[in-house]
């Protein structure tokens, strides 16, 4: 129950943060989009670091909250 | 940020422009900052679990896991891209076997023999047909082998815009694995299993403004087949018995990713949030959070942290004094309630058409990280520490 409430506290938060900033802005121009082009604004900035990590984690914890396309599966202590 | 090409405002402004169908905030990425040049990468990382400090019979040792990877990222003609990477990973040290109930029912844990020395190779293939567009689609493969495991994949992704802030992407992908225990006549193991994975997603990404973006998306998984582990044992009463886990597991996870640029500060925040449920009971969350800051030069320093918290599947106990009142048992330690903070910093630095990284991570887990509290004993829980070099040549 408490990691349900937990659940909906976290989600809540960072959506109304989302959504109060985007509501308080107008359409961007694709003249105005250099800055969200540059690397360090990639949703994986480093894809081997980011399948390293994913690896890692999906060894050794319980559940894999990977979004995509499966693969990679391993037989890991 | 590293130095790439640098374009003045009046160019950068009109091949942004000359984007404009490519409303993906990522879209602009190749036009604007000459990422789309051909990239060989390398990696070596090393991987090190804490000796096991409670009470324990085997050998203390965990794991140490050293592994390779090699990429290759280059453009195909005039509308592809391709992707192969390659990983070698050799692993060795002792793993977590089962656990006893000592005085009191405290658990001691049971560790495998550390001459467990095991190697494993994988490679993935991607090829993507109108890259950094926002209507791309991306097919996907891999392959990865191991003396006891092997596992194929394969995947398929499309993105398409619905307007010019909004792009939505769908995929799907089927895992097949084989699994074929060492020494299964000696230690009574399954001899050949198999297992099959069908996973589902879709993801909606979203420019709020022209320094932040948000991507939500969900996950469904489906696993059928043989989902226990061979290598481990389970305390029933007064039996050792096979970890026996049920022969089907579904999966939902929903993800949020938020990435905000700070142009004064010449950086960008980066935070996800995921949570996960399935069918065995097991509910995850995990929070990144990272800060990539641009420093002169050509470097980038990049500290993260991250938080993890799982409740336990329904059938997981340290060990089980009634064997009567369930089918399915195991003590392994990554099913058991926990939670887990972990820290890293990543520099990179920009040399001409090279690019030099190296990173640290250490990771902690402990019942009592867990947000719901500890249910019962996990003995096996661990703490590692886990760093990387690398080398990357852009040709351009």
């Amino acid at each position: 129950m408490r990691n349900r409430v937990s659940v909906y506290a976290i989600g809540s938060l960072l959506l109304g943060v989302l959504l109060l900033n985007g509501c308080a802005t107008t359409p961007v121009q694709p003249w105005e989009r250099g800055r969200l082009a540059r690397w360090d604004m990639r949703w994986d900035s480093d894809p081997l670091q980011a399948a390293m990590d994913s690896h890692t984690h999906f060894s050794k914890e319980g559940s894999d909250g990977h979004i995509g396309a499966a693969g990679g599966g391993c037989g890991c202590n | 940020m590293a130095p790439r090409h640098t374009l003045s405002p009046s160019l950068a402004a009109l091949m942004s422009a000359a984007a404009v169908l490519a409303p993906d905030a990522h879209a602009h990425a190749q036009a604007v900052s000459g990422e789309s040049d051909s990239r060989v990468s390398y990696r070596y990382n090393e991987y090190g679990e804490d000796a096991f400090a409670g009470a324990a019979i085997g050998s203390p040792d965990r794991y140490r896991v050293y592994s390779q990877q090699f990429q290759l990222d280059t453009h195909i003609g005039g509308r592809g891209a391709l992707d192969v990477t390659a990983t070698h990973e050799v692993m060795s040290g002792s793993s977590p076997w089962y656990v006893l109930p000592g005085a009191d029912n405290r658990p001691i844990q049971v560790l495998s023999g550390a001459t467990i020395r095991e190697h494993r190779n994988e490679v993935r293939a991607a090829y993507t047909l109108d890259p950094g567009t926002s209507a791309s689609t991306t097919f996907n493969a891999s392959y990865s082998q191991e003396r006891d495991y092997h596992a194929t994949a394969l995947g398929v992704e499309h993105s398409f815009p619905l307007n010019s802030a909004l792009t939505l992407g769908v995929g799907g992908s089927f895992s097949h694995d084989l699994i074929a225990p060492t020494d299964a006549v000696l230690y009574d193991r399954v001899r050949h299993e198999e297992k099959d994975t069908v996973s589902a997603f879709g993801s909606l990404a979203w420019v709020i403004d022209k320094s932040s973006v948000v991507q939500t998306g969900v996950q469904f998984n489906v696993e059928n087949g043989y989902l226990s582990d061979p290598y481990k044992l389970v305390s029933v009463g007064d039996a050792i018995l096979a970890d026996a886990r049920p022969g089907s597991r579904t999966e939902a996870a929903w993800l949020l990713r938020y990435r905000r640029a700070f142009t004064s500060a010449d950086a960008a925040l980066h935070l996800d949030y995921r949570y996960a449920q399935d069918s065995w009971g097991v509910a995850a969350n995990t929070l990144d959070v990272g800060w990539y800051q641009s420093l002169p030069g050509g470097w980038q320093l990049i500290p993260a942290a991250r938080y993890y918290s799982q409740r336990q599947a329904r059938f997981y106990a340290p060990f089980f004094v009634d064997s009567s009142a369930q089918r399915f048992f195991s003590s392994d330690y990554r099913l058991g309630t926990f939670g887990a903070f972990s820290a890293s910093m990543n520099l990179r630095k920009r040399i001409a058409h090279w690019e030099l990284s190296a990173g640290i991570e250490r990771y902690h887990a402990a019942t009592d990280y867990a947000l719901d509290g500890a249910d019962s004993a996990v003995p096996g829980v661990l703490s590692y520490t886990r760093a990387f070099v690398g080398l990357d040549y852009l040709f351009e």
